[in-house]
């Protein structure tokens, strides 16, 4: 199977996966949703294993490229996100201080963490590529 | 960095899809690389040079400023 006829089925299983669920929430039936989601992702393996797909260096390029836009956009803003959530609250300007903001101040740590995450899983995978890839063996 | 990679093709009566499948890689990459808008690595370099017979040197040609393009 060549890439365009993947995609083909690829839209008629998920048109197909759309009319059921929405069916299913219609008539209330959790498990019938439930089913047809299980049904509806093997089927899409099963046609993705099935199709001859060619990911070359250039897409491999792509997508190094798009990550690391990802991550530099990423991380940034939710690192001043969580800064602008937190930081406030403890100077007491009042939309961002506890009460009914409380929510607020709780993402805001949701988001402090979440960054310190990601800069933790950058630092952890640049340490094992730099090594995979000939790096840190000074003499 | 430029390349002739379009004359070679049209020398040895190629096309696109054909040049693809026989580097295997996409058209999208053929295309890329003929119209110098992606570098390829050293190793896809020296397979279209292997298949057209030549030396990477005659199909790319170096200029300078040219090291971070891709």
């Amino acid at each position: 199977m060549d890439i365009k006829r993947y995609k083909q089925m690829r839209v008629i299983i998920i048109l197909f996966l759309g009319a059921i669920i929405g069916i299913s929430v219609i008539a209330n039936s959790y498990m019938l949703s439930a089913i047809t989601i299980f049904i509806g992702l093997l089927f899409l393996v099963l046609v993705r294993s099935k199709t001859k797909i060619t990911i070359d260096e250039r897409e491999v390029a792509v997508r190094e490229k798009a990550a690391q836009l990802t991550y530099a956009i990423f991380a940034p803003t939710i690192g001043i996100g969580a800064f602008l959530l937190l930081f406030p609250g403890n100077s007491g300007l009042s939309v961002f201080s506890k009460g009914e903001w409380i929510y607020v101040e709780s993402l805001g740590m949701v988001l402090a963490y979440l960054t310190l995450f990601l800069i933790a899983l950058y630092a952890i995978s640049y340490y094992f590529l730099n090594k995979k890839y000939g790096g840190g063996n000074d003499e | 960095m430029t390349n002739k990679l379009k004359v070679y093709r049209a020398m040895h009566d190629l096309t696109q899809e054909q040049l693809a499948d026989k580097l295997e890689v996409s058209r999208q990459t053929v295309i890329a690389i003929e119209s110098n808008k992606y570098q390829p690595s050293l190793a896809l370099a020296c397979k279209i040079a292997h298949l057209f017979n030549m030396k990477i040197e005659d199909i790319f040609i170096y200029g300078k400023g040219n090291e971070h393009e891709n």
